[in-house]
């Protein structure tokens, strides 16, 4: 059984080494869209303790260890493969680690540049032969619908569909150049083949696994019936191809491209891109390597377009491929991490039952009220009322602009003090600070015995807004559930003269848009002036003192102060990192606007 | 470039240690050898074939050091060797050459002297050397223990990654270095400490002032920017990406025979920056506005990219194609593209959208067309 079967056969866990977030997305794309489990199973980083990707359009989190040796075993029975992404320097020493961790591991790649040859070498002294190890350099290893080991076929989901990386088939890619892989990938799925498995070399000098290996590797593999290579002029190891025909160890068909015939037009040998892409002797040029194929049967073919026609006469026979929508991964958006719910519908509890009180546990709002009032609560009601606005003003999870700001202070590097100071500041008209004033609105109505409609028509005239009404969510036929939750006091409050002004509010402003229904801050502002009013015997004067001291503001300052140190504590526990606002988020100046 | 050439100096310095009397000197400093000294002085700038040049002087005197000196410094040189004269016989010359290879150390060596190693390569020694196989080794060729465990400290110490020596003479447990060339492993400066530093690089000599000023801007990114005037008036020029897709291009130009055409070539890979990317395109298109050949050409290719993001790519592009736009329409230029990869729609729009309003379009063509598909179009209007 080779390294393949084992592959297919579902030995595809990947342990990453180093940071390459793209590229690790690209991985869990694959096995999304494949219908496989996530194959990638930890990372191993410094300074965080999970990371945030998508699976399919939901978010998840992978797990980060400082080293192999902290991944519990339980994910560790899972570790197949190593994803190297650490810099050139350290690939050595990450490499020999991860596989004294896991010495049953089948192979990794790494993916630095500039590994330091004796490092390569050490590498090829230790692994070669024994595991399967792309790199250094290059973009990894493909197996059809089963193992993506790197950013080999592409890092774009629709890149992954039009390449037809899902659907198992019968053509082995193999090519030193990375971008070449790329490109050799997508022109399999052109000439309607599909692939059984791809293979980067790498161009460094000391790939670990030669192309000796991999090629026999390809003859081996029971679902490969032929080969497409992509070579370059400079170095020998064509010639491994023509002995490996010549011995008959390989006996499958090889479509090749050898470029760089382009040297000729030099008046001397170029180095081209790639280390080893110079010409040192005759033997290596593209011409010599070319007719050296030739001899032994390979379709060593003498133009690109000549080589895209060849593959199309290679073995078929491939599965369907399956159909994917992959629109809704191309728009998906990385969120702040926040597992913080909004406060879930169903879980918003009934205060008021046949106009009866249903019995509510604590008493922290009861007190911190009363202390803000400077009297005890002295009804019922008013405790129920005052501990059901506590609950409810909480959280209202992390997209408002006090969350944002809270844990983006956090994620700096702030205190919990500081961090928690940054997301009250940001209370004040538009955000959260709405039910003092909505209050004061709500007064001034009652107190001028003004018509809804007339209220409505001098605030706009004035070129203000009417605090306590309007919702992004919620609408006329969408009703914010924390409101009418919260309305059911009005059944223990004979009057309630304000709520029932802010509802004939309401009732006009709807009738202008749909979405201008009364919000939660105007409710609780109307129904706390009517419990104070009502069950407290709170005179108008009274009130109007309280609203200029700001009490109502407090009513919701004070349960959100628990609110945004949740975030705060969350962003900490999770070792989130700096905040950078995507480029994708920013409106720039177009950048040839100067010239035009 | 992994393997980079050290100065003779410093290289005969890390393998003699202090034994090693040779000195690094420009026509100003002093000559540090007794008057009667018989000294062999040498350009020391990793150049090829020096004796063929007239960069190397055998046998002259430290009074006639400085006129030879301003001489060499008058054809642009300007790092020089001197070191006293080995008399011998030209018999006693031997080759050595080390180079790391898959397998551990290569060693070639050939005990006759006076002969063209390339051709006769019958009368080589070739075997591997390691620290279990010195002993032997040293029985076989000749060359003492000592010095063959100092040269495997050099390739594992201070990374040399190949090593030259022709002539060599070897008298008894004494060795004497007439020639040495090293290459060493560039990406391993980091774990050399107390050894060879950019200092002992020589710099890569530019052929062409654009080339001088890639070589500058290289300098200056960990992506990969490189750049070769071919013809300075050809009618063909290329702004490539990627290291195997660039010569896909560039090879189909000359399948059409316009390899004599071509103005350059070369390659940006490694995901440079969009400012990078602008810098680098922006001499392309001014090597090519000063070509002066009657009907010119600018490809843009690449293969279907793994992670070089096309959009970013581009928008330098179109950043430095933009500051040209006049020139560009008065010398009757198109442009002809072709690319794939990660965000390949929005950048491939973006230049159609460009190239259209600036009336440069050739062709755009995404994966879906071959890469030599733009090369064809472009060369087609020749």
């Amino acid at each position: 059984m080779t390294i393949l079967d084992h592959i297919r056969k579902g030995e595809r866990g990947i342990l990453v080494s180093g940071n390459h977030p793209k590229i690790v997305q690209s991985i869990l794309d694959f096995d999304y869209l494949s219908g496989n489990s996530q194959s990638v199973q930890a990372i191993v980083t410094n300074g965080k303790r999970s990371q945030k990707f998508f699976w399919g359009t939901k978010e998840i989190l992978i797990p980060c260890y400082k080293s192999f040796a902290e991944v519990p075993a339980e994910k560790g029975t899972h570790v197949s493969f190593l994803l190297n992404v650490q810099s050139g320097r350290r690939a050595v020493e990450s490499t020999h680690a991860f596989f004294q961790a896991f010495p049953e591991a089948l192979g990794a790649h790494i993916f630095a540049e500039n590994v330091p040859e004796a490092h390569a070498t050490e590498l090829i002294e230790a692994y070669a032969g024994k595991k399967i190890l792309a790199g250094p350099s290059g973009v990894g290893l493909l197996v059809s619908g089963a193992l993506k080991l790197g950013a080999i076929g592409g890092v774009d989901a629709s890149q992954l569909v039009s390449n037809k990386l899902m659907t198992k088939g019968s053509v082995a890619v193999v090519s030193t150049s990375g971008g070449m892989t790329g490109e050799l990938i997508h022109a399999v799925a052109e000439a309607d083949r599909r692939l059984s498995f791809a293979f980067c070399i790498g161009g460094d000098r000391f790939p670990v696994s030669s192309l000796g290996e991999v090629l026999a590797l390809a003859e081996a593999d029971p679902e490969t019936k032929g080969i497409a290579y992509f070579g370059e002029l400079g170095g020998v190891d064509e010639y491994e191809i023509v002995e490996l025909i010549r011995s008959k160890k390989l006996t499958k068909p090889v479509v090749a491209y050898i470029a760089g015939i382009i040297d000729e037009s030099f008046d001397t040998h170029v180095q081209f891109g790639h280390a080893k892409a110079l010409v040192a002797n005759k033997d290596e040029s593209a011409r010599a390597k070319r007719e050296a194929l030739r001899a032994v049967g390979v379709h060593a073919a003498d133009s690109f377009p000549e080589f895209l026609k060849a593959l199309e006469g290679l073995p078929g026979g491939e599965e369907a491929d399956r159909e994917f929508d992959i629109a809704p991964l191309m728009t998906r958006r990385a969120s702040i991490l926040s597992t913080r719910e909004v406060l879930d519908v169903s879980d918003i509890p009934a205060f008021v039952e046949n106009g009866k009180l249903i019995p509510q546990e604590s008493s922290f709002m009861t007190s911190a009220t009363g202390a803000l009032l400077g009297k005890e609560l002295t009804s019922p009601v008013s405790k129920a009322f005052f501990e059901a606005v506590g609950k409810l003003l909480i959280d209202h999870g992390g997209n408002v602009s006090g969350a944002v700001t809270a844990m983006i202070t956090a994620r700096a590097g702030k205190d919990l003090v500081s961090s928690l100071s940054a997301g009250l500041l940001t209370i004040g008209p538009r955000f959260g600070g709405a039910i003092n004033d909505a209050a004061k609105l709500w007064m001034r109505g009652v107190a001028t015995k003004a018509t809804a409609a007339g209220f409505v028509e001098e605030v706009t005239k004035s070129g203000s807004l009417i605090l306590g009404i309007g919702h992004k969510k919620y609408r006329v036929g969408i009703p914010d559930p924390r409101v009418s939750a919260i309305e059911s006091f009005t059944e223990l409050l004979p009057r309630h003269e304000y709520f029932a002004f802010a509802r004939s509010v309401e009732e006009v402003t709807t009738g202008k848009n749909g979405s201008l229904i009364l919000n939660v801050d105007g409710a609780i502002a109307a129904l706390t002036l009517d419990v104070l009013a009502e069950c407290e015997g709170y005179s108008q004067k009274e009130l109007q003192i309280l609203a200029d001291a700001e009490f109502f503001n407090a009513l919701f300052v004070l349960p959100r102060t628990a609110g945004f140190m949740s975030h705060i504590i969350e962003q900490k526990r999770n070792d989130e990192g700096l905040f950078r606002l995507p480029d994708s988020l920013l409106f720039t100046r177009p950048l040839d606007e100067d010239s035009v | 470039m992994a393997r980079v050439k050290i100065t003779e100096y410093r290289a005969k310095r890390l393998i003699l240690g202090d034994e090693y009397s040779g000195v690094s000197i420009t026509s100003k400093s002093e000559v540090p050898f007794a008057k009667d000294t018989h000294l062999v002085v040498k350009v020391d700038q990793g150049i090829k074939k020096r004796m063929k040049q007239g960069l190397v002087a055998v046998d002259i005197q430290p009074n006639k050091v400085s006129s030879q000196l301003k001489e060499w410094e008058k054809r642009g040189f300007t790092s020089f060797l001197a070191e006293e004269l080995v008399p011998h016989e030209q018999s006693e010359e031997q080759y050595l050459s080390l180079e790391r290879v898959r397998e551990g150390i290569r060693l070639l060596h050939a005990r006759m002297g006076g002969i063209d190693i390339e051709e006769h390569p019958e009368t080589l020694i070739k075997t591997t050397l390691s620290r279990n196989t010195v002993q032997e080794v040293s029985a076989n060729t000749g060359l003492p223990e000592h010095f063959l465990n100092r040269l495997l400290s050099m390739f594992e110490e201070q990374h040399f990654a190949f090593l030259e020596i022709n002539p060599l003479l070897v008298r008894g447990e004494n060795v004497y270095l007439l020639d040495a060339a090293v290459l060493v492993d560039s990406a391993a400066q980091f774990f050399v400490s107390e050894g060879w530093s950019d200092s002992d690089i020589p710099e890569e000599s530019a052929t062409h002032e654009t080339e001088a000023k890639i070589i500058d801007l290289q300098k200056t990114t960990p992506a990969s920017l490189k750049l070769k005037v071919l013809n300075p008036n050809g009618s063909l020029f290329f702004l490539l990406s990627g290291g195997g897709g660039s010569i896909v291009a560039a090879d189909e130009a000359a399948l059409l025979g316009k390899g004599s055409e071509i103005g350059n070539y070369g390659e940006y890979s490694g995901g440079p920056t969009k400012e990078e990317t602008y810098l680098y395109a922006k001499q392309v298109i001014a090597l090519m506005l000063a070509s002066k050949a009657k009907r010119k050409t600018l490809v843009i290719a690449g293969g279907v990219a793994n992670f070089t993001d096309v959009k970013t790519t581009f928008a330098g592009i179109v950043l430095a194609l933009s500051e040209s736009a006049p020139e560009l329409r008065r010398q009757g230029i198109r442009v002809f593209v072709r690319r794939g990869g990660p965000n390949e729609k929005e950048g491939l729009a973006h230049m159609q959208d460009f190239l259209e309003q600036e009336d440069l379009l050739g062709v755009v063509y995404g994966s879906d067309t071959p890469i030599t598909q733009a090369v064809d179009d472009a060369v087609a209007t020749l």
